[in-house]
């Protein structure tokens, strides 16, 4: 297993740099630059601008030195757009962040999801299983810029409970509306995919086998239903976590929270060429290392898998 | 909850209480009116400023950051009006191509450094110097300040730049060209001083809250990127004493209905209008919602370009496109916000510029109508032909709505099938730039109160000329209007070029639609270019 | 003990799991479960009446999806609720075009972009899947860590260069469609194939010199159904969410054309304004098809599971 685990992440390398040559090619040839802009600088001035960010150097060569400042100095080049910071500025900022009502919106959404599904699906066609499908559909009807708009309206307009955006330093009052518009969007998926995958676990010969024994129901499920019920669950977390870790785009639009979505995408409009690699890097690391977990937590809820 | 914040919020009230507690609680010595307690103005951003370095920030946002924080040669009042900054008077020779200014001699850096001739020689070299390689580095060059377009071409050091602090308090300027409106433009925030110690001691990172000294009559307190940005009472500001507002919050908002949201929960104390809910607004909260003329123009452009649609080659069509097209629709239905009708390129809001009497402008729309149809039948389109073309514009709600709007009105009234294409902003530039396109929208504004700043847009050889538009008298009318004293007749009659020649199809002129807190006093409703400074303003007690 | 339970359940489990695929034709079987399932059919019903509204529904509209009311266009909130008098049965929309020619128009384009690319990221993830999880071994790092990259590069990036290349076009918004949907499929038919291919059912067919194809298809895919049926069901509101997102960048559907997910983001950007009905009519019809998705896919993993009977 430790074998696997290093074999793993040592072809993380390589993975990890095909992704910045493939994103850092992408980016090049994508129409408009950093510096297009409504008025056209003129040609003397933006040469200097392309001169000083090492943008007239020849593409191998600017690939080269970005991938060399990483590597030796851990620096992640400037920020076309935002001239006050760099890279490693915005995301030492931003991640945080996104990091605090991520990890938060990835529980509740998983613990509420999971109880849901799981419920749903042990009183098959009763009123919880009913209340779970509509509490997923629900969630699913609600898109991120419905709930946005309506938490807002409710809870700052009409209430004035809560503050309507900011973040000031994640207190909890600033946290809440982004936390409960980011985890609405996943727990009706979440629930809906452990409540199919219990359904056909239950439905298995060997739970059936099991139940036939005279085991109890609840040692069924725990012992022998959840394992299996909860591995297509994983398989859809794991791009569920890293989306959520690294900040939705949405929520820090609606709610001023300044994470890293914002930064990603704002920077991929905006052509900001180091911000948009730096995301990515992070991005890809974080898919890499929690595709590895999940690998492994395939291996421990199924010993028969080995890799 | 609602306790919890109170309590924060009391905790940040008693700490500008103390720091302002001279003038706050009291009244304006000018007008007598009560002021608040709390003189926080708190204010919505689009989007995260670029910089509050000022030879670097290139946003609006960014540079009304930057006015507060950095004081130049002279200030705008709240009519636009040249009022003395850090300079008291400056004095022109006969040929206006040296300018003297005189330095009050109690401007300080808030670290208490005096300001001299000394940080604007310094700051306008940086500004001009390829290694900082400024976006606004061109504004030098339209100052015409000697050797600046040569310096930033590489082809002469930094240091033969043409300004010169003749001692601590006297700064000398040579232009390589005369400029009447020189003064005008050390209004601009490219100009303002830089403290070069603070600069050379740390680098790009000497615009951060901890490191940065600057002169004006704020001092940068704390930046969260895409969250806020606040800016505090600077006390070594020579104006202190009569400097009301406390703190200025800016808030990153990027969605406009959301800022609206915050703002009526009391949140914010200024927030843009989204367009069409102004006539609302101005019902249900008729002391807070405000308009008034920007210096902005709104137009759509022909592509005039040898790869350009055949069609637009016939000025017949441009100009019955630009007939039909119902300018009142659009800016009482669409907009609502009280923007001008523009038959014009340059907004009539400008300095100096008489709006030249344009047929169109005095006709009804039904004889544009009329008019449009003879023109386009003239032209061999009709229904067994009909005209057809795209439009392009970058993606946003208001613009969509224009857009669908204008489609609508020539497939009605015209029968011409204009296809709508929308493009991400980048994708769009790069698109309308290479001549990539039938029909584009544009927007302009005014870099200096000047007609010429939207005219020159058409001159044949302009990087900002998108449409290729190429007329000789047009061009020789600009030229003369450089170094003309009056300009005025000259660029009217440029303007009547243009209604005739329809290479553009004007729209509307923009407006400041703001829902602004009736207890913020002394907004500069006329400055058409909207150069407002915090320390103007004041809060009144409600 | 517990080994003991586990060891019978998966015996007894390999025995009937063996005899059911000799046995009956999957699909006729599972046509007849499917259509036993009173809540599925139901739905399919509510789908088809949806699909019959997006067609005979125009010829009852007053007014066309872009023709703009001039009269309402500058009082909506007063004059633009929804009304049978002024021929706008849902209202008109912030432009003063009629609410209930659009919502036809976005729901069937909504309805194309959500089967469609749900469609294409179901049989690519899921040949990707089973390929990658059965062959195993490098093979399957190989193939795994390719979607690891794909997954972190900028869709945005992606979008606007296969804008730039290819122009806007229907066709391009289903492959960005498909394109972006395929990678979390294909990495939950990965996970499944991995501990399907370990069951001793699957030893016992290769044992019985099943060819390899064959066992992917016949035994594996059948197998997997479930849990992508469920998967693909919640693709649909997705992709047509993402429309919109793509569309934004200038791929896919350009006005006055315009689809549910557009419809719901004008009428939530709008909400506060006194003109609900402009996000009610489009989140109807959405919801609508959110439910019957979940209703049909539920019915399908039932009636598919070829454990189930």
């Amino acid at each position: 297993m430790l074998a696997y685990i290093v074999r793993r992440l040592l072809i993380a390398v390589p993975t990890i740099l095909l992704l910045i040559v493939a994103s850092f090619f992408l980016m090049h040839f994508a129409p408009g630059g950093p510096f297009t802009s409504e008025r056209p600088l003129p040609p003397a001035v933006l040469a200097n601008i392309e001169a000083r960010y090492g943008l007239d150097q020849p593409l191998w060569k600017q690939l080269w030195d970005y991938l060399y400042n990483i590597v030796v100095h851990f620096d992640f080049g400037p920020s076309f757009k935002f001239k006050d910071r760099d890279v490693n500025d915005i995301i030492a900022q931003g991640f945080p962040i996104s990091l605090t009502y991520g990890s938060l919106s990835f529980l509740v959404a998983t613990s509420v999801g999971v109880s849901l599904g799981i419920a749903a699906a042990i009183k098959h066609n009763s009123w919880i299983d009913y209340f779970a499908v509509g509490l997923g559909i629900a969630a699913q009807a609600l898109p991120n810029f419905i709930m946005g708009p309506i938490l807002i309206l409710t809870f700052t307009l009409w209430l004035g409970w809560l503050p309507g955006g900011g973040w000031n330093g994640g207190q909890w009052p600033y946290l809440i509306m982004p936390v409960i518009a980011l985890a609405t969007s996943y727990m009706g998926s979440i629930a809906r995919i452990t409540r199919s995958s219990m359904l056909e676990v239950l439905n298995s010969n060997f739970i059936r086998t099991a139940r036939a024994k005279g085991l109890p129901t609840r040692t069924v499920i725990w012992r022998h239903a959840l394992k299996p019920t909860l591995l297509p669950v994983v398989s859809y977390l794991g791009p569920v976590f890293v989306y959520v870790l690294t900040g939705s785009v949405f929520v820090d639009i609606y709610f001023s929270t300044g994470g890293l979505g914002q930064a990603y995408v704002g920077s991929a409009l905006s052509r900001d060429y180091a911000v948009l690699l730096g995301v990515t890097i992070l991005y890809g690391v974080l898919t890499v290392l929690v595709n590895l977990l999940t690998d492994l937590a395939y291996a421990w809820f199924d010993p028969k898998i080995r890799y | 909850m609602n306790k919890h914040i109170r309590t924060t919020l009391a905790g940040l009230l008693t700490s500008t209480m103390i720091t302002g507690a001279a003038l706050a609680a009291g009244t304006h010595p000018e007008t007598g009116e009560a002021l608040a307690d709390d003189q926080t103005f708190t204010y919505r951003i689009l989007d995260e400023h670029s910089s509050v370095d000022p030879q670097v920030v290139e946003d609006v946002s960014g540079a009304e950051i930057v006015r507060d924080l950095f004081e130049g040669l002279m200030n705008q009042d709240e009519d636009g009006n040249l009022v003395p900054g850090v300079a008291t008077e400056f004095t022109t020779n006969d040929t206006k191509d040296v300018y003297t200014f005189t330095l009050r001699d109690d401007a300080k850096w808030s670290n208490g450094d005096p300001v001299t001739a000394g940080d604007f020689v310094f700051a306008w070299k940086r500004a001009v110097d390829p290694a900082l390689s400024s976006p606004y580095a061109w504004f030098m060059e339209l100052m015409s300040i000697e050797n600046a377009a040569e310096i930033i071409a590489g082809d002469k050091p930094v240091d033969e730049l043409g300004v010169t602090a003749i001692d601590d308090h006297t700064l000398e300027v040579k232009l390589s060209a005369p400029l009447p409106y020189f003064a005008q433009m050390t209004t601009h925030s490219t100009t303002f001083p830089a403290p070069q110690k603070v600069i050379e001691e740390f680098g790009d990172a000497w615009t951060k809250p901890e490191n940065i000294v600057s002169n004006g009559a704020y001092v940068l307190t704390e930046h969260l990127p895409q969250e806020r940005s606040v800016r505090e009472r600077n006390e070594m500001y020579w104006d202190n004493d009569n400097t009301i507002v406390d703190k200025v919050v800016a808030l990153v908002i990027n969605d406009e209905n959301v800022a609206l949201t915050r703002y009526l929960a009391g949140e914010l104390d200024r927030t843009e209008v989204p367009a069409g809910q102004f006539p609302r607004l101005q019902k249900e909260h008729p002391e807070e919602a405000i308009s008034f003329p920007r210096l902005c123009n709104y137009y759509y452009t022909f592509n005039l370009s040898d790869g350009g649609p055949e069609a637009f080659k016939d000025p017949n069509v441009r100009q019955a496109l630009s007939l039909a097209v119902d300018r009142k629709i659009i800016t009482e239905n669409i907009m609502a916000g009280g923007q001008p009708q523009a038959y014009t390129f340059a907004p009539e809001a400008t300095a100096g510029f008489t709006v030249p009497e344009v047929e169109m402008a005095s006709m009804s729309q039904q004889e544009r109508d009329e008019l449009a149809k003879e023109l386009l039948a003239a032209a061999g389109y009709g229904p067994d032909n009909p005209l057809s073309f795209e439009m392009v514009y970058n993606t946003s709600e208001a613009h969509k709505k224009v857009a669908v709007a204008l489609s609508q009105m020539w497939k009605q009234k015209l029968g011409v099938n204009a296809e709508l294409a929308n493009m991400e902003w980048k994708i769009f530039l790069e698109e309308r730039g290479n001549q990539n396109f039938d029909l584009a929208r544009g927007a302009w504004c005014g870099d200096y109160n000047e007609a010429s700043t939207f005219l020159d847009l058409l001159q044949s050889d302009s990087g900002y000329n998108d449409g290729k538009y190429n007329n000789a008298k047009v061009d020789e009318l600009l030229a003369q209007a450089k170094t003309s004293d009056d300009a005025a007749p000259l660029y009217t009659e440029v303007e009547r070029i243009i209604a005739q020649e329809t290479p553009v199809i004007p729209i509307y002129h923009y407006a400041g639609v703001y829902m602004m807190d009736s207890d913020v006093g002394n907004w500069p409703v006329n400055n058409v270019e909207q150069n407002w400074y915090s320390k103007n303003l004041y809060k009144i007690a409600e | 003990m517990l080994g003991k339970s586990q060891k019978a359940a998966h015996l007894a489990e390999d025995i009937t799991d063996y005899t059911v695929i000799q046995g009956r034709s999957l699909w006729q079987d599972a046509r007849m479960r499917f259509v036993r399932n009173k809540a599925a059919m139901a739905s399919l019903f509510i789908l088809g009446l949806i699909v019959l509204f997006t067609l005979i529904g125009p010829y009852f509209a007053v007014w066309n999806n872009e023709e703009i009311d001039w009269n309402v266009m500058g009082d909506v909130r007063g004059m633009g609720m929804p009304s049978v008098e002024t021929g706008h049965f849902f209202g008109v929309d912030d432009l003063g075009r009629d609410l209930y020619s659009r919502v036809i128009q976005a729901t069937t384009t909504s309805l194309l972009v959500g089967l469609i690319g749900a469609a294409t990221a179901l049989i690519v993830g899921t040949c990707y899947g089973i390929a990658a999880g059965y062959i195993g071994g490098r093979t399957d790092g190989i193939m795994m860590r390719f979607v690891d990259i794909l997954l972190a590069i900028p869709a945005t990036l992606v979008i606007i260069l296969l804008l730039v290349v290819a122009g806007r076009s229907f066709f391009m918004l289903f492959i960005a469609l498909g394109a972006v949907g395929w990678l979390t499929m294909a990495r939950i038919v990965r996970g499944q194939t991995l501990t399907l291919k370990n069951r001793e059912f699957i030893e016992a067919a290769r044992a019985a010199g099943v060819s390899e194809f064959t066992i992917m298809y016949r035994h594996i895919l059948p197998n997997l159904l479930g849990v992508v049926i469920v998967y693909a069901s919640l693709l649909v509101p997705e992709m047509i969410l993402t429309e919109s997102f793509i569309s934004f960048l200038g791929l896919g559907i350009s006005e006055p054309y315009t689809s549910l997910g557009r419809l719901i983001a004008e009428g939530a950007g709008t909400m506060g304004y006194g003109t609900l009905w402009q996000l009610m009519f489009p989140l109807t019809f959405y919801v609508a098809i959110i439910i019957t998705m979940f209703f049909i896919g539920d019915g399908l993993r039932d009636a598919l599971d070829p454990k189930d009977r």
